[in-house]
């Protein structure tokens, strides 16, 4: 066939393909992206509705879990761009709220919320949302094990941070278990949450709150 | 951030990035020209400052192509044609400049630039510093680092092998298999390196 | 013009057997290793290669009688990207918690070497059958070795499998072998199935037929 022999053939054929190609992916990613815009908020939901004491669903289906977290107040602190906090108001008065929070673990990103009671300083419990940390050792923060911990009512000082103490030792008031073979991933959401309860506390100490 | 925090974290991310996160020894990138090259301290110098260089500066170009192009846009899921375009058009544009420039040099590092293109290390580099949602001073660390941790592992990995060429070796372990045992050896290693930055 | 049933068979053991990537000449094993500490991403980052490997090669098949020699290489890389992006936005469009799990790994399969390599060998110069064939064994033979990494890395390193814990390593009895868990343990199980491998085999194949 001549037409393949010609010059310009390769280029055109290059910018053929290419375009063929990407069309097919663009509709593709179009149509499926509603689809994952809503497996994100979901996970998000799940985790908030996990941190704060809200009456269990009669059933655990996605529509009611919406209308749940449709209830609560979302908050902007001051200097984000979206929200961080979601919170549960009853008579004017807020009861506990969720604090979203994020930072880099030891392999990527890892996102949570954590809950927090209306004092700003008992924390009610963590939900984590997104991480990928080593399985066996650092994922097992979103263990049950883990987690259930932080519902153990741990109330902090005013300054006291939130610490991560061995495995094996006796926690106190303001500490959690670690994981053996985990440092990095715990020292590093110890770090995380630390920082995020006290940029809380600052903000809610502040006249005029957040709301 | 300020200027000076900014770089600070740039450093400590290329400081990771060479030790603790060492792209080779912990995420497996980069393996195929790590075994077929790693028998002679020269070559693989030679191959590993060539990575480094096409790392550093491919992770920045992507990073710009990614914030200015794709994310406006909205087809972020584009990354991975664009970022192998970026690779192949730079590594392309080297190799002429340096043909050009100095012959000598393109002699002995023209060689592994084709090799450099289809090396899984420089894309990965890219697509996790994207997922890490780095700066553009960090990216550049990252990049330099995980380059700088490349080039480590494979002059380390090719003189230990050099003393090992003496040595009576099984026949099935000969080639890749003993190759992965020093390279599990290293990675060990270099385990140790994580506690020297307290979370970074 | 299809294949005879010998020449198929050759396939079949061609790419499961005699020139089995991981073994003959340890391609590719980059993008894969990371996830072999579980046994479920192994198994879903092998089914995305095979996928992308067969439907790489039809395609690059289905193209070669209109495919300029000077630019194959850029047409297959698109061609291979096209494919592997189509498995990222259906992961993370149905199974987002493995889509972060396998992270950049699938973005990674592009420059696995031997998708590249089946398509340069095979599919640029053969019937678009043969081609499926021989990109879905060659897939399927990687797939058998990673998986058994995978397992001797979950089960001897958390004592489960696809997340269940298993009759004895999954009780008091067994110290789960960390290392297994970590990079290190991959290099060496890598290096074990290998030496096994190779030791069975003998000495290597002359030819191959491709």
């Amino acid at each position: 066939m001549s037409v393949r022999d010609k010059a310009w053939f390769p280029v055109v054929y290059m910018f053929a393909v290419t375009a063929a190609f990407s069309s097919v992916l663009i509709g593709f990613a179009e149509g499926l992206r509603p689809r994952v815009e809503s497996n994100r908020r979901a996970a998000l939901e799940r985790a908030v509705l996990a941190v704060l004491p809200l009456e269990a669903p009669a059933a655990d289906s996605a529509q009611i879990r919406h209308e749940l977290f449709k209830s609560l107040t979302a908050v902007t602190e001051r200097g984000a761009e979206k929200v961080t906090a979601y919170q549960v108001v009853r008579d004017g008065r807020v009861r506990a709220s969720a604090l979203l929070f994020e930072g880099q673990g030891f392999w990527n990103r890892i996102r949570g919320v954590i809950g927090v009671g209306a004092d700003g300083r008992s924390v009610l419990g963590i939900a984590i949302y997104e991480q990928s940390e080593t399985p066996g050792l650092g994922a097992e923060i979103v263990t049950p094990r883990f987690t259930e911990q932080f519902r153990k009512g741990k109330v902090l000082g005013v300054k006291t941070a939130l610490r991560f103490v061995a495995e094996t030792a006796k926690a106190g008031s303001g500490e959690v278990n670690g994981v053996t073979g985990a440092t990095q991933t715990c020292s590093r959401l110890e770090r995380m949450l630390n920082a995020r309860l006290a940029r809380w506390t600052a903000d809610t100490a502040q006249p005029g709150g957040t709301e | 951030m300020t200027l000076g925090s900014e770089f600070a974290h740039a450093l400590v991310v290329c400081f990771a990035a060479i030790f603790t996160g060492n792209i080779l020894l912990t995420t497996f990138l980069g393996m195929c020209p790590f075994l077929a090259v790693s028998r002679e301290v020269r070559t693989a110098l030679g191959l590993g400052a060539a990575v480094a260089f096409v790392m550093t500066c491919t992770c920045a170009l992507n990073w710009l192509a990614y914030r200015y192009v794709l994310v406006p846009l909205g087809i972020e899921f584009f990354r991975f044609i664009l970022f192998i375009i970026i690779i192949a058009a730079f590594v392309q544009f080297v190799e002429m400049v340096i043909e050009r420039v100095s012959m000598p040099l393109y002699q002995s590092l023209g060689i592994f630039l084709p090799l450099i293109t289809v090396n899984c290390a420089i894309l990965g580099a890219s697509l996790f510093m994207v997922i890490r949602g780095y700066s553009f001073l960090a990216t550049v660390g990252y990049g330099l680092g995980s380059g700088l941790g490349w080039m480590l592992a494979i002059v380390s990995m090719a003189g230990i092998r050099r003393k090992l060429a003496t040595n009576r070796i099984p026949e099935g372990l000969q080639g890749p298999a003993i190759t992965m045992i020093i390279a599990g050896i290293m990675a060990l290693a270099f385990i140790g390196f994580t506690g020297v930055l307290a979370g970074r | 013009m299809s294949a005879t049933p010998v020449q198929k068979r050759d396939l079949v053991l061609d790419g499961l057997w005699r020139n089995n990537p991981v073994f003959r000449q340890v391609l590719g094993i980059c993008s894969a290793l990371a996830v072999t500490n579980l046994l479920l991403n192994t198994l879903v980052m092998c089914a995305s290669l095979t996928f992308t490997t067969a439907m790489s090669c039809l395609t690059v098949s289905l193209l070669r009688r209109w495919t300029p020699r000077r630019i194959r290489m850029m047409v297959q890389t698109l061609i291979i990207a096209f494919y592997v992006i189509i498995i990222d936005i259906l992961l993370q469009a149905f199974w987002p918690a493995m889509s972060t799990a396998l992270g950049p790994f699938v973005g990674l399969i592009i420059t696995n070497c031997i998708i590249m390599g089946r398509c340069e060998a095979f599919a640029g110069s053969h019937a678009p059958v043969p081609s499926l064939l021989d990109g879905l064994f060659s897939g399927l033979g990687y797939s058998v070795v990673l998986c058994l990494i995978a397992f001797c890395r979950e089960l001897l390193g958390m004592g489960t499998l696809l997340g269940r814990p298993m009759p004895f390593f999954g009780s008091e009895l067994w110290n789960n072998w960390v290392i297994m868990v970590m990079p290190p343990g991959a290099f060496f199980t890598l290096a074990l199935v290998v030496w096994f491998f190779r030791s069975r085999q003998g000495a290597p194949a002359q030819g191959g037929g491709k």
